[in-house]
């Protein structure tokens, strides 16, 4: 499984990084969202989702296959 | 600051939409202001109304309708908006500024704001902290406000401005009348008192440069290569110092007189203070229940939103509270839940607006709860509570809240 961000959308909440560090960091320039492993392994598969859903702007998206 | 009652709202407004509702109006004997929104929940107030106090404005209620103004600067713009109308008024860099104007000052404030650089002033400010509560620790009592949230949020200002902790008293004196004043001439007189103190701050900072803000916003140069207009350099000052002190004092004002009242909230967070995620995580719960912020937009064009007629310069107000206890996207909405997992809350707004200190401001109160519970493990109300005043407007709160613990003999 991989998590994907949409950067135009992103605002810097750096919600994802307060709940899942492992996979995701905020830059230093804007404090957008970083992602440092895409393809997280399963036993963080709980966390990421939980980032993805406090996203208040919506910007991550968790794929099983292919990028979209 | 409130009256300007117009009897006749305006003609583009329903009859069926007109509530008269007053909020910066807080009745004797209400000592948590967010109530009165609360209240309008309980009364059955269409999730868009209309009232005609304070020069008139638009109320949303909803969380979807709350965000989408947030996004959708094209209609709702920060510029100009300040209820009831006060010109001229500063025009705040960048927030009084809609993209793409907005970006210019956004982009250059916001390396100073990100994670990583607010976590590089944790120490500065914890010591700050620390000095301030080890003031009173050993005395047993306190006024919270007084003599902690009111004076914190303004240390933090002066540390980001690289400014001696000695203009403490000065800068509360003035913040003091610009947040609480209502008297026009003596508002009027302190806002440019305030000009005066950035001016002369900035001018400071050209001559001698620090590791600061003011000399970061100084040495940022413009799309050309420019230093950027000097009337835009002091707005911005401006900005830092409307949108970072009050929000914050009356934040910790409401969270300390919740964890004073309840047992098990002070116990969850003294068992935490060695795992800051889950003491991040209780914090974000109190973020979503004590949105102290109502906030200002005006309706661009002549346009119609969720079926509604509205006016180019309409006013609307954002009630933050009224968003966070949203039944349609929080579970058990008015259940303060210090372990709740999902809590996309409204408290620092959404889309470019997008609360540009909200990572600073968390870390103040969590810093401050945490150096709090070192020096005072536990606390509680005071018997006795001044019968102080309780307000609405613009950001919300109540002026005195006595604590007492155990005195060190």
């Amino acid at each position: 499984m991989k998590v994907h961000v949409k950067l135009a959308v992103c605002q810097g909440h750096a919600r994802c990084e307060d709940l899942c560090p492992e996979v995701f960091s905020t830059d230093a320039i804007e404090g957008k969202c970083v992602i440092n492993q895409p393809e997280f392994p399963p036993e963080l598969e709980e966390k990421v989702r939980l980032a993805v859903r406090n996203c208040p702007e919506g910007a991550l998206r968790i794929t099983t296959g292919a990028a979209p | 600051m409130t009256g300007q009652f117009q009897p006749a709202p305006p003609g583009h407004v329903p009859p069926g939409l007109v509530v008269d509702f007053d909020f910066f109006h807080v009745p004797e004997g209400v000592t948590d202001p967010t109530q009165i929104w609360h209240d309008l929940a309980r009364r059955n107030t269409p999730p868009i109304f209309y009232t005609p106090r304070n020069g008139g404005h638009w109320v949303f209620l909803n969380y979807s309708d709350i965000a989408e103004a947030y996004r959708n600067h094209e209609i709702f713009s920060t510029h100009q908006a300040p209820i009831p109308p006060m010109e001229p008024f500063p025009v705040l860099q960048p927030n009084g500024v809609d993209p793409p104007a907005h970006n210019v000052f956004r982009l250059l404030l916001a390396p100073m704001f990100t994670p990583l650089a607010v976590r590089k002033l944790t120490e500065g400010l914890r010591h700050r902290a620390d000095r301030l509560i080890a003031d009173f620790a050993a005395r047993g009592e306190c006024d919270f406000i007084a003599d902690y949230a009111a004076k914190f949020p303004t240390s933090t200002f002066l540390e980001l401005f690289g400014l001696p902790e000695a203009r403490l008293p000065e800068f509360l004196r003035i913040s003091k009348i610009f947040f609480r004043g209502t008297e026009p001439a003596a508002r009027a007189a302190n806002l440019a008192e305030i000009f005066a103190v950035l001016e002369e701050l900035f001018r400071e900072k050209a001559r001698n440069p620090g590791n600061d803000i003011a000399s970061a916003i100084l040495a940022t140069p413009d799309a050309n290569g420019q230093q950027h207009a000097w009337h835009d350099i002091l707005n911005c000052g401006f900005l830092l110092f409307v949108a970072g002190l009050d929000t914050v004092t009356n934040t910790m004002a409401y969270v300390w007189r919740y964890l004073a009242a309840t047992t098990a909230a002070r116990a969850h967070f003294r068992a935490r203070l060695d795992d800051p995620a889950a003491f991040l995580l209780a914090i974000e719960e109190l973020m979503r229940i004590n949105a102290v912020s109502n906030i200002y937009r005006r309706v661009t064009h002549d346009c119609e939103f969720r079926g509604i007629h509205m006016k180019k310069n309409d006013r609307v107000v954002l009630p933050n509270t009224m968003a966070n206890r949203d039944a349609k996207v929080f579970e058990r909405p008015g259940e303060i839940d210090l372990t709740r997992k999902v809590n996309n809350h409204l408290t620092f707004g959404v889309g470019p607006h997008r609360c540009i200190g909200s990572h600073l401001a968390k870390r103040e109160i969590m810093i401050s709860l945490q150096e709090w519970l070192r020096h005072i493990p536990d606390f509680e109300l005071a018997d006795e509570q001044e019968s102080a005043a309780a307000f609405g407007g613009p950001v919300m709160g109540f002026e005195s809240l006595k604590l007492v613990w155990p005195a060190k003999t």
